[in-house]
């Protein structure tokens, strides 16, 4: 919707940002501000980014997702997508997306430990 | 070959992005395309309708249903007014943008669809048509 919004939550030093379904143009571009915000305001870790609920992930998308965690990155933290469907992820190799700045992980829960795992050796 | 027109969509505001892809979902659903071909049709569609908002200003995007012979199939052509592309060849090249992005729209629109044309007149327009045939 025209209207809709995402928002950054923390869990302890954790970012979560849940992406919606088919989030338009303004919304995603609209996360890196909001993500890097809450990154000076909460010390985090790092975020995870939650795209399971996501159907379309197209180059737009991509390099916003991309430029995020790489800012991130700068700032100290770690990005971690989470949850990316299978027909997204054949359609983002076809497309030829690359996602440098960020890892993935299969779910959320697998991305929180292992951003846990790194606190250990913070 | 049996070709109904379907519907079209006016690409005039970013929001009209999200538009299309809705509507595009819904007719190669309606088609029967299996989930990861909806997926591919959605995504070329979202890189069409992003390109002629961003370099033409704004375009028409149109829907078609395909038959032959009962092979099913789903037509999608986008036609704008804007600058035009200069040379395709080098457009369909991987990582060529002339406006920021990754290069990646045409080129993967290639890959995606099984048939992809393209028209362009420098100063008069473009139109893009992608064919998808559902298999089985």
């Amino acid at each position: 919707m025209a209207g809709e919004s995402i928002s950054v939550n923390r869990v302890r030093d954790i970012l979560m940002v849940t992406m919606p379904r088919d989030p338009g143009d303004a919304t995603i571009a609209s996360l890196q501000d909001q993500v890097l915000a809450a990154m000076e305001k909460y010390e985090a870790l790092g975020l995870v980014l939650d795209i399971s609920a996501v159907d379309t992930f197209d180059s737009f998308f991509a390099r916003m997702v991309d430029e995020t965690a790489k800012m991130v990155l700068l700032m100290g933290g770690r990005t971690i997508i989470a949850g990316m469907r299978p027909s997204v992820a054949i359609t983002a190799t076809q497309l030829g997306l690359k996602l440098d700045g960020a890892t993935t992980a299969l779910t959320v829960d697998r991305a929180l430990n292992r951003l846990e795992t790194a606190r250990q050796g913070r | 070959m049996i070709m109904q027109p379907l519907q079209e969509l006016a690409i005039r505001e970013e929001h009209d992005i999200v538009m299309a892809r809705s509507l595009v979902r819904e007719s190669a659903m309606a088609i029967g395309f299996g989930l990861t071909d909806v997926t591919r049709i959605v995504t070329t569609a979202s890189e069409l309708a992003r390109n002629a908002f961003r370099h033409a200003g704004g375009g028409i995007m149109k829907l078609r249903r395909l038959d032959e012979d009962g092979k099913l199939g789903l037509e999608l052509t986008f036609e704008d007014h804007g600058p035009g592309i200069p040379d395709i060849e080098l457009a369909l090249q991987k990582g060529y943008t002339t406006a920021g992005g990754l290069g990646l729209g045409l080129p993967g629109t290639k890959r995606m669809m099984d048939n992809l044309d393209i028209q362009s007149e420098l100063g008069k327009g473009t139109l893009i048509t992608v064919r998808k045939w559902r298999k089985g």
